[in-house]
This record gives C-alpha cells, structure tokens and sequence, in this order.
C-alpha cells in the first residue's frame, strides 16, 4: 500500500502540471501594465527581415505589424522584393485573411500562423495566475484556448511558451529589447520543425 | 488537432510554398518593368527601348525600393545594386537594411541571404525559363509583348510611362500592372508593380551605367 502511494505521488509529480513541474510558486496577480508591449504602439510601423525554417526549406522576407486601433493589428509578410504572401488583419473577436498567395491558403497552415501570430501581438491576453520563481514573474494567461506563459525578469517580457497537455508546444523569445521594443524574436515550434526568426530592420 | 496529421500536412504544404516562394522571387524580379500618348510616339519609343536592347552589353545600376502598403506611416526602403550581362547573367542584390542577393545564372537561380546561400534549378520547369527570359526583357525594358501584356503608353514629362497588364490569369492574380517610366534614351529609370489591391513596390534606378566591362566574377555565388 506504501508503494502504492509512492508511485501514485511520483507519478502525480511527473504528471504535474506546468507551473508545478517548474516550481513556479502562486503570487499576487496584479495587471497595471502592458504584459506584451512589443507590437502596441499604433504610431510605430513594425518591420523585421524574417527567416523561417520548415521542414529543413528556409525561406525569407519581410515581416510587418501594424497596430491599427485597440486590439486591432494588421500582420504582412512579403518577399524581400516586396510581392506579398500573406496579409492578415486580426480583430477583437475576429481574425480576416486579407490576402495568401494559393500554394500558402490551406487551412491548416493559415490556423498555425494565426494562433502564433495571435500570441505575438496581443498585448493584454486573459490574464488567469500569477507565479513565481527567483526573481522571475510567470503570468498564466489564455489566447483562444490555450494556455500561454509569460516570462518576465525585471518587468520586461523575454519569452512566451504556449502549453498544451502540461507540454510545451511553442516557445517566443525576444531579445535585444529597448524599451518596448525587442529587435530580436524567435518562434520555435516543439512539435514539428517551424522556426520563424525575426530581426528589426 | 491532432499532431500526426499536422506534420504530414504541414511537410506537404512546405515543399508546395516552396515553388511558390520561388515563383514569387521570379515574378518580383520582373518589376524590372501620364498623358496618353500618341500611337506614333508609341511606336517610335518602342522602336528606341528594342534598338538600346540590342546594342546592351551591360548594365549596372543602384536602385532605390519603396515598398507601400495603405496602412502603413511609411514606405519600407531598401537599396541596392543591380548587374546584368548579356545574354542573360542577372544579379539582383540589396544592401541595406539588410544583404540579399539573387543571380539568375544559365538554367539556376542563386540566392545569398545574409552569408546563408542556397540555389534551385529552373530547367525543370518551363515556367521558370520563360520569367527567367521575362526578368532578362524587363531590365533592358524590352517586354513589349501584346500576347503577354495588355500595353498602354503615357507622357510624362520628358518621359515616357508604358503600363503593361499581364494578359495571364495566374500573372495579374500576384501584379495587376507593371509601370516602367524611360528616360529619353529609352532606358528603364523606374518600375512600379501595382498589386490586385493596388499596394505597390516602387523601384529607381540611378547611376546607371551601360557597357562597361563586367567580369563574370560579379555573378559568382
């Protein structure tokens, strides 16, 4: 019966959840600022050189958000030579495919773009908990209906992991940041090979 | 959504964007393409744009890109270089804000994005022989082809303005027109690409300089 409970804890303890299985420890949940402020300022037309990484093909272009009204954004990506590839406009409630080139318009690669692009840009996501871990603050937020973690060290946002089934499924880590601005970003799927590089330009 | 299928899904769906990046690089390397003008002058400024066409050996050429879209605050610039050698060596590199180079080299498209270079065939596709030959015209501004383009011709103060609409449904699907805008030589001083949704990429040349020597060096990879 001893075992029994043993296994029964250590397989509860493996089988945790996120913030357990992280030692995150539960913190007043306090919202006065901005948790992601890297696309919010509706004045700043955001442009980064893109490399993206899928299934060993690279690609690369030009990345571009714009904030056009409250959580309105409007998410563009062309070649460098400016053609577009896809324009999309992402809505309080809504998302809009303005325009995909045919070969990018299946609707399975459209959801994955939305729901990464979704988490990039929303600057106050449905916050839920708070936690913490050293001198770290992790907000427990949802977008749709995933769980996104928000990592901050100082007040400022340096990753996002989505998780799904107490796993990571994406992480989106920003770097060189100054002020509001993170001139490097980096989108890494877990599951399968995606990586979506973003450098300010 | 389940994982298994996602990944056989989204490998499919990258070898296809794949081509389709390409075509795309293909088509917006053909940018390289008022008052209505009278069907006399038309005539003769064509007949100038083919002579120039003939005697071009080389061409360099810097170039300023403007890329509008309506909702931005401000084109997004980028520049660069431009190289060609007859019959058909191209190299279309930018410089700032970040480096980017496609030669276009026999039956191979090059490309070095910032030190990363990787290549891809076009022989296996007719298609892209004939943008190879296009991108090849349009720098020269030869594209006068009415099977292709639906063409009308514009003054423009001592220039002349030629609009050509792709005639192909797959072509006006990605450019609705290309306006190329000739100095009184007959050569090409600007292209504007103007999308269905009538964003455009804006491209000036300047510095241009024809026929001087050019080493094949200049296309190497």
């Amino acid at each position: 019966m001893r075992y029994l409970v043993i296994s029964i804890s250590v397989f509860l303890l493996s089988c945790g959840s996120y913030p357990k299985r992280h030692q995150f420890e539960l913190s007043e949940t306090t919202k006065d600022y901005s948790i992601n402020p890297y696309f919010s300022d509706p004045a700043k037309d955001y442009v980064y050189k893109a490399d993206i990484s899928i299934f060993e093909k690279n690609f690369s272009g030009i990345f571009i958000v714009k904030k056009l009204g409250p959580d309105i954004h409007r998410v563009v990506f062309t070649t460098e030579m400016g053609n577009k590839i896809f324009d999309f406009s992402f809505l309080k409630n809504g998302f809009k495919v303005n325009y995909a080139v045919p070969n990018m318009n299946k609707k399975i690669l459209i959801r994955i773009l939305e729901k990464d692009f979704k988490a990039l840009i929303t600057e106050n996501p449905l916050l839920k908990t708070s936690f913490k871990k050293n001198e770290e603050t992790i907000l427990e937020c949802v977008i749709g209906d995933s769980k996104h973690y928000y990592y901050s060290k100082e007040q400022r946002l340096y990753k996002i992991v989505r998780v799904a089934r107490g796993k990571e499924k994406v992480e989106f880590k920003f770097s060189e940041i100054d002020g509001n601005k993170s001139t490097n970003i980096q989108i890494l799927h877990k599951k399968f090979d995606l990586k979506i590089l973003l450098k300010a330009i | 959504m389940h994982d298994i299928p996602i990944l056989s899904t989204v490998h499919a769906i990258a070898t296809r964007v794949g081509v389709g990046f390409l075509l795309l690089f293909l088509f917006s390397a053909s940018l390289l393409a008022q008052t209505k003008m009278a069907p006399a002058e038309a005539t003769a400024l064509e007949a100038k744009v083919k002579k120039l066409a003939l005697t071009t050996e080389t061409i360099t050429s810097d170039f300023i890109q403007y890329k509008h879209l309506d909702f931005l605050s401000s084109d997004i610039k980028s520049t660069g270089k431009l190289s060609y050698k007859s019959p058909n060596l191209v190299k279309w590199e930018y410089l700032t804000p970040f480096e980017y180079a496609l030669i276009f080299k026999e039956e191979t498209l090059y490309i070095n994005n910032e030190g990363k270079k990787s290549n891809m065939d076009m022989g296996s596709n007719k298609l892209f022989e004939q943008l190879n030959k296009l991108i090849t015209n349009s720098i020269k501004g030869d594209m006068f082809d009415t099977e292709e383009f639906h063409i009308s011709y514009y003054e423009k103060d001592h220039d002349s303005e030629v609009h050509f609409a792709p005639k192909n449904q797959k072509f006006s699907d990605f450019i609705k027109v290309f306006h190329l805008t000739f100095n009184e030589k007959g050569e090409v001083i600007a292209v504007k690409m103007v999308e269905p949704s009538d964003d455009y990429t804006q491209i000036i040349f300047s510095n241009r300089m024809v026929n001087t020597p050019l080493s094949d060096a200049v296309f190497g990879h």
